[in-house]
């Protein structure tokens, strides 16, 4: 399946990109950029762009979904059928449906859902342009999203992909690099709480490689966390000013 | 006891506020001993609790409370009372009579005190007054911003009011009752409103729609005249 000519990883240890193994892609996020949402963020990452929406708390539809105690989390994963080199078709794949369950899950597990009863908290996430980790992505912008929102939170969430190419572990793996690379792995954690919201694995690692790939994950976890807060913050210093 | 803010400073979801779990307030939850922040907005300190004023957010009542709703079911015991977004309240009363006497059909508003608000849903007192509203425009706007709309010690909710001539009636839960003299009075007094959503973040607002009252009010009679 390997292109003989294509070389993930050059003899002086940097990648197609002209990345080292353990650097993250530029990223910039951006905060309330949808008007008619409650909360949303955009964040770019590399080629990757996501946005991600956060509607609600609202009143639940149908309404027998609704719980006593506690709100419904809503997750919408979604590719625009021009974000990938082949029109995707309109709709929700397989694919799609399984990775708004685990970003929903992910989400639930820092949500204080249970300050909302009988509502529902509604996350879209929409990839615009799709270069490899834009699950961690859109769940970077939707925990974004959700802040914004004013949703109470035990943590922000933070997301990255880690990966093993030409058997060495990398950050970040873009498209061509999960592509042809030999294992991919997201992670995703509220770095405060140091704990691991979401955890996928497509390949092999050893026991070893395993370790330091969520190392690896953990060190580009906390500068994306880091840029989050920067982001937020920079959003709101002028709301400060705001004489109650 | 320290405390990890500064007061009035942005905190964000997880932000570290206190190491004494007994002083978690409003917008922060308490885990293994330490106060967090759980939601967005300024960290401040009352009555030694630590509390955190957010931004942005759904309208969460309060006992007490001075809201605006819109009956939407009537029943033989009470009503159902629409709040705006996610939030119905529920008018129970004991006495049929009394249901009657209240004389509410769907579609009215009206403005009342919460009595009680938590798990089992919200509750509007029947015992104090319940104020039908017949006449003005329902307008609403962002729940959290009310205290600016009503500014300090009532001084912008004062100056819209004398400076449009309108009547307002605020409901906390975001709902304005705005009822002037003419359509030209009320318009008005609703791009104030909007503004204030708007920009309530920015200083100098109350001269800045004091301004924007004037104008609008002027360049009507100018249009009249």
């Amino acid at each position: 399946m390997k292109d003989s000519s294509m070389r993930l990883v050059k003899e002086d240890g940097t990648r197609i990109d002209g990345r080292r193994l353990d650097e993250l892609r530029p990223l910039s996020i951006e905060i309330g950029v949808l008007e008619k949402s409650d909360g949303s963020a955009y964040v770019q990452l590399g080629r990757t762009k996501v946005f991600a929406a956060v509607f609600g708390p609202k009143e639940v539809h149908p309404k027998h979904l609704a719980l006593p105690d506690r709100a419904i989390l809503n997750c919408r994963y979604h590719m625009t059928s021009f974000s990938v080199d082949e029109r995707k078709p309109l709709g929700m794949t397989r694919r799609e449906i399984e990775l708004s369950k685990v970003i929903r899950e992910a989400l639930e597990s820092v949500v204080f859902l249970e300050e909302f009863p009988r509502t529902s908290i509604d996350v879209f996430i929409e990839i615009i342009e799709a270069d490899g980790g834009t699950r961690t992505a859109g769940l970077t912008a939707a925990s974004l999203a959700l802040a914004e929102a004013g949703i109470p939170m035990v943590d922000l969430v933070a997301a990255v992909a880690v990966g093993k190419i030409e058997g060495q572990i990398a950050l970040d793996l873009s498209d061509l690099e999960d592509k042809y690379g030999e294992a991919d792995m997201p992670i995703a954690m509220a770095p405060r709480l140091n704990s691991i919201v979401l955890l996928q694995l497509n390949g092999r690692l050893t026991r070893e490689e395993f370790k330091k790939a969520l190392e690896l994950g953990k060190k580009g976890i906390m500068e994306i966390y880091q840029k989050q807060r920067d982001a937020l913050r920079r959003k709101y210093s002028e709301e400060a000013l705001m004489e109650v | 006891m320290p405390l990890y803010f500064s007061e009035r400073e942005i905190v964000l979801p997880g932000q570290l506020l206190s190491d004494n779990g007994n002083r978690g307030g409003e917008g922060t939850y308490v885990l293994g001993g330490m106060v967090y922040a759980s939601r967005l907005g300024f960290a401040t300190l009352r009555n030694n609790k630590v509390h955190v004023i957010a931004f942005k957010g759904a309208y969460i009542p309060q006992p007490g409370d001075r809201v605006i709703g819109i009956v939407i079911d009537v029943k033989p015991n009470g009503f159902d009372i629409s709040l705006g977004r996610h939030l119905t309240a529920t008018i129970r009363i004991p006495d049929k009579k009394e249901v009657q006497a209240l004389n509410l059909k769907i579609g009215d508003v009206i403005y009342a005190n919460v009595r009680e608000s938590g798990l089992r849903g919200v509750y509007i007192d029947h015992t104090g007054r319940i104020k039908k509203i017949t006449s003005g425009l329902l307008v609403s706007m962002h729940p959290l911003k009310i205290p600016r709309l009503i500014g300090k010690r009532g001084s912008m909710i004062n100056m819209i009011k004398k400076e449009s001539g309108c009547e307002l009636i605020v409901g906390r839960n975001g709902l304005i009752v705005i009822d002037g003299p003419s359509p030209a009075n009320e318009f008005a007094a609703l791009s104030a409103i909007r503004m204030i959503d708007r920009e309530a973040h920015s200083q100098g607002l109350t001269e800045r729609i004091r301004i924007l009252i004037k104008n609008i009010l002027e360049g009507e009679k100018s249009v009249e005249g």
